[in-house]
């Protein structure tokens, strides 16, 4: 539960990220910034891993080391996004890759509803458990 | 969340003004009467682009900082019989590349469709996170 | 409330279940009923632990396999569900016997 919350603040934080980079695709002298799934999931691989070798390996907190990017607090996720350098630099010095965006705001888009579908399932299953009628 | 849907509709807001300007600057191609009747031809609008929307004070989005009015030489036509024809019978009518304001037309029609599915993804998202609720 | 064999697990949501009736033991060396019903408590908890890890993992990207994943939730949901139906039935068929005059 506490993973899928991070993966929550994680794509919410990035989708605000990637609506700014496409909404200044024919701003000159724009960067677009973005933040790394990669790192994300490698942070999450070690606090799970680390959680798991504890005797309780799925109850308790989760404790996740920050990356450069990121900051996991108690209450929320600080970001401090990256350029994302991958493309030529276009006359109006501005290096968006328009097709890259769309993917990758596509393939958030679809990794925030999934975590949100799984966050709604477990959270029937406990409130069925509370309820104790089907 | 919802202050996404601002990035996203500023975006859009931007790229009609430039669609707009692009349309004024091919109605103008051959004006050179303002709207006095003085002869003064019609010179080429350009809108500048910076991020950050000032209207709701969000650091996101994308806004027109100004519209540049281009000052590249007119294009003179040999009209010696013109009333305003210079000293060497030319007449300077706009410089007004009509393929160049039609290339300028699709980038923004297609910058305009980016931003559609990136609002179009905004709203799944929160759609997807209400149904936590239900 | 006992639990001689130490099978209902901490993390268990329902509370622990009661067995509806005593067992014989030593009447017939058949599996008697508390053992089927601690099997599947048993079944269902390691279902659930299951698709849990299997979230995790798919979160932190060690699994890609998305669809996978919501099966084995689905699984361990419908598991769930159904071990609760039978807890309750069990309750409603203790509470009748319990009326019986004797």
């Amino acid at each position: 539960m506490p993973a899928l919350e991070r993966l929550v603040q994680f794509t919410t934080a990035r989708h605000r990220l990637l609506t700014h980079n496409i909404a200044n695709l024919s701003t000159p002298y724009f960067k677009p910034v973005d933040l790394d799934p990669k790192s994300f999931q490698a942070a999450m691989r070690e606090a799970i891993d680390k959680r798991r070798k504890r005797p309780a390996p799925l109850s308790g907190p989760l404790e996740i080391r920050s990356t450069r990017q990121l900051r996991f607090e108690p209450n929320g996720l600080q970001v401090k996004p990256s350029p994302r350098n991958e493309n030529i630099l276009f006359h109006d010095q501005n290096n968006r890759d328009l097709e890259r965006l769309m993917q990758d705001l596509a393939e958030n888009t679809m990794a925030h509803n999934a975590g949100i579908q799984m966050l709604a399932s477990e959270f029937d299953m406990l409130k069925l458990a509370i309820r104790e009628r089907i | 969340m919802f202050g996404v849907l601002d990035t996203s509709t500023s975006a859009l807001v931007a790229q009609r003004v430039r669609l707009e300007t692009i349309a004024a600057n091919l109605a103008n191609a051959n004006s050179i009467y303002d709207a006095q009747g003085n002869y003064s031809p019609y010179r080429r609008r350009v809108p500048v682009f910076a991020p950050g929307d000032p209207t709701t004070g969000n650091a996101s989005g994308v806004h027109v900082a100004r519209i540049l009015i281009d000052d590249s030489p007119l294009r003179p036509v040999y009209e010696p019989g013109h009333p305003h024809a210079d000293a060497n019978g030319y007449v300077y009518y706009p410089n007004i590349d009509p393929t160049m304001e039609q290339i300028n037309a699709l980038e923004a029609s297609r910058a305009y469709e980016a931003n559609i599915v990136a609002a179009e993804a905004t709203k799944s998202m929160i759609q997807a996170s209400l149904r936590l609720l239900a | 409330m006992t639990d001689p064999l130490g099978l209902i697990p901490s993390t268990s949501a329902l509370g622990g279940p009661r067995p509806a009736r005593p067992t014989h033991p030593g009447q017939q060396p058949s599996v008697s009923f508390k053992d089927v019903l601690m099997k599947q408590l048993e079944q269902v908890n390691r279902l659930q632990q299951d698709a849990e890890m299997a979230i995790e993992d798919l979160v932190s990207g060690k699994r890609d396999d998305m669809d996978a994943v919501l099966i084995a939730k689905q699984k361990a949901d419908i598991a769930f569900q159904m071990l609760l139906q039978v807890r309750n039935k069990m309750m409603d068929a203790y509470e009748e016997v319990k009326q019986i005059r004797v």
